[in-house]
């Protein structure tokens, strides 16, 4: 187990420098730089600036140099100082503008994450308890339905029925407070954000809950299969206690593990849902840095995201053990 | 079916037997066949152009002379099933000569057709007079800006009109075109590239193995969306149908080359592989002849779940502007379109996300059935 550990860790290296090299060779021949961003043409840009100071641009972020030159500036920074540099579109530093954006972005995924768990879970178990029967082929159905609708239509729809507009006006539209947020007391601006925060949650929920549901359910059958199933109807045990005790305690051993491989799954439809509902999280500033050929803040949120998924993978393959003492890496 | 017929029935026949025996994926299968048939003949269906005109004593056929190059293009799907049709015998019995091949035509026509546009035709027969005139279903053209803007749905406009006073129908009919073919050719391509590299890390093992896996975890580390947007904003052309094929194919193949790596470390140690190795039989052949057709079947299934994504990632991308650029119409961009107008016009986000819907959720059924005719001990995943 010690040595898979060792080798599975050392693995993640390449993985990483791959990882690094490749979205940094993809955002620096993107066509535009940051320097035709700030001197007019592109996305932000809005003052003249003359050729000469755009070299000068061009020569102080280093663009004038070899794509592979540039990334090993990177790496040594980055791997000497664990610095990951400053922004170039405001000079400010990369992990600030992430810290800054974490708490939201972290904050939507979990309650996601919470939320489609405690929904799906007893859906797949009652769907696998009355296999077969209506109550199997409807929650089956629907949650088929909920994982084939793409995340940015329902959240159109439901911006468009709930959240002012003609219909319903019920819910916020945009942001991730209102505009006088500022002058609430912390019952009430937690309230508002909670307001702003639930059509986004719902968005980035049904699609993950669909899938952990479809998850537990096969799960709770394989469990439902087992001899020790059978042995604990056998000596007489009450169904409610032989499926909550002894089929369901087993079958949540793989759905569990699963939390890790939805980190990134998450972390990308949000996204689209951030960009969608205006919400200042770490997907938007990615689609903003790209936008705006800010390649630093882009690097860093690679780095970042990267990391997450890394670790989740390497938790999801640990978590498999400890829960499972049957499985044994050699 | 008597017993001798179905001891004797090949792989092919009994999945298909089984596939056909789930009414979900029957279902599913038969909704893309229709969308498909949609996608073909929308220049028939929404059009300014009569089909049948009869004017001063003499029959035409306005619809012909206006179809462009796209156009025909999925018109030669029609003839293509057809043959796929008379084939089915010899399709279902020799799955690898007969499927590959009529894939490969079909791929090549849509990476050739890829390149031409949607252009705009300004002129329409709807106004003309005529003794006689035959008008498609809905009597617009995808690019027409004739009508008022924001019409809700009505007969003239069954699913409404848009900012420009474009007709929502005529743009979905036509959009249908670029969901259903990028979503098929982009995971051709993923699928191409996914057994290639799965193939030859489960077949060689060692180093290779430990390379192709380190770039499957890389390309797995990127939510697939992000790595998209940043492939398509590499190049300047980005209305480019066929780039946008290509880098959605190029960065959603690590699903299938796991796969297939799982399936070649266990396919590759059993005695049927070691028999063909020991019969002297060539490295090629025995990936190719040997091991590949007895992993087809999941391979299959992965590749239809594939189609699926695709199409979603498709629309997500012209949903974030990144995708298909205006004027081609595109169901993700209508959906954009309608992010400003969401107040009021609901038809503008209502039928195009439904069509996705359907769309997707056909695939899903399809792969689902798939799944569990193929091997029904296969339905984690």
């Amino acid at each position: 187990m010690t040595t898979y550990l060792i080798r599975r860790v050392l693995l993640l290296i390449p993985t990483f420098f791959g990882i690094t090299l490749l979205t940094f060779l993809l955002v620096r021949e993107a066509p535009g730089n940051i320097a035709l961003v700030k001197g007019g043409g592109g996305a932000t840009g809005s003052r003249p600036m003359t050729a000469e100071q755009r070299e000068t641009l061009i020569k102080f972020y280093g663009l004038d140099k070899p794509p592979l030159v540039g990334y090993a500036a990177w790496l040594q920074r980055f791997v000497f100082h664990l610095d990951l540099g400053d922004s170039w579109l405001d000079d400010r530093p990369v992990v600030t503008k992430i810290t800054e954006r974490l708490g939201l972005t972290a904050s939507l995924a979990g309650s996601a994450l919470l939320l489609s768990y405690l929904i799906a879970i007893p859906l797949g178990v009652i769907a696998a308890i009355k296999r077969g029967q209506f109550a199997d082929r409807a929650i089956s159905f629907t949650v088929f339905v909920l994982y084939s609708i793409p995340t940015f239509a329902a959240a159109l729809l439901l911006i468009m029925l709930v959240a002012g507009g003609d219909y319903l006006n019920l819910l916020p539209m945009y942001g991730a407070n209102s505009i006088n947020a500022s002058e609430m007391g912390p019952l009430a601006w937690t309230w508002d954000r909670i307001k702003h925060l639930i059509l986004p949650v719902i968005c980035l929920t049904y699609a993950s809950l669909s899938y952990i549901s479809r998850y537990a359910r096969v799960s709770m059958l394989d469990a439902l299969a087992q001899d020790f199933v059978r042995t604990a109807r056998a000596k007489g045990l009450p169904e409610r206690l032989v499926i909550l005790r002894h089929a369901l305690r087993n079958a949540l051993i793989p759905v569990i593990t699963v939390f890790a491989l939805e980190l990134p799954v998450l972390i990308g439809g949000a996204v689209i849902i951030e960009e969608i509902f205006s919400l200042p999280g770490m997907g938007q500033l990615m689609f903003q840095s790209l936008e705006a050929h800010d390649d630093m803040t882009t690097m860093g949120i690679t780095v970042f995201v990267s990391i997450l998924t890394l670790l989740g993978y390497l938790l999801a393959d640990i978590l498999y053990v400890v829960v499972d003492p049957r499985i044994r890496y050699e | 079916m008597n017993p001798p017929e179905a001891i004797h029935e090949s792989y092919t026949r009994r999945i298909w037997r089984r596939f056909h025996a789930d009414t979900m994926a029957r279902n599913g299968f038969r909704t893309i066949i229709v969308l498909f048939i949609i996608a073909a003949l929308a220049p028939f269906l929404a059009n300014s152009h009569a089909i049948v005109r009869v004017a001063h004593g003499r029959v035409t056929f306005p619809v012909f002379p206006s179809l462009e190059p796209i156009e025909w293009r999925f018109l030669l799907y029609v003839p293509l099933a057809g043959l796929a049709w008379l084939l089915r015998r010899r399709l279902l019995t020799r799955p690898w000569r007969g499927a590959g091949l009529l894939l490969a035509v079909i791929v090549l026509i849509e990476i050739w057709l890829a390149y031409h546009h949607v252009v705009n035709d300004p002129s329409n027969d709807r106004d003309r007079p005529a003794t006689f005139k035959w008008m498609p279903l809905v009597a617009y053209s995808p690019l027409e800006t004739a009508s008022e803007p924001f019409l809700p749905p009505s007969w003239t406009h069954p699913c409404g009109t848009d900012s420009t006073g474009r007709d929502i129908a005529a743009r979905m009919l036509h959009g249908a075109r670029t969901s259903l073919s990028i979503g098929f050719v982009a995971q051709s391509i993923a699928l191409s590239v996914g057994v290639t590299l799965g193939s030859l890390a489960g077949y060689y093992r060692r180093w290779l193995d430990i390379v192709i896996c380190r770039l499957i975890e890389i390309m797995d580390c990127f939510p697939p969306l992000l790595l998209v947007l940043v492939a398509i904003s590499l190049t300047e052309s980005q209305n480019h149908m066929f780039y946008i094929m290509v880098v959605i194919g190029l960065t959603t193949w690590t699903g299938v080359a796991r796969l297939v790596r799982g399936e070649f470390l266990r396919l590759s140690n059993l005695p049927f592989t070691l028999a063909a190795q020991a019969g002297g039989a060539g490295d090629l052949r025995v990936i190719v002849r040997h091991i590949l057709p007895n992993a087809l079947g999941p391979i299959l299934v992965v590749g239809t779940f594939g189609v699926a994504s695709a199409i979603l990632l498709e629309s997500s991308l012209s949903f974030l502007g990144f995708g298909m650029q205006a004027p081609t119409p595109s169901w993700g961009d209508i959906l954009n379109e309608s992010r400003l107008y969401i107040d009021f016009a609901w038809w503008l986000a209502f039928f195009p996300g439904f069509a996705i819907l359907i769309t997707i959720m056909s695939y899903n059924f399809v792969g689902e059935g798939l799944r569990d005719a193929v091997d029904p001990r296969l339905r984690i995943k």
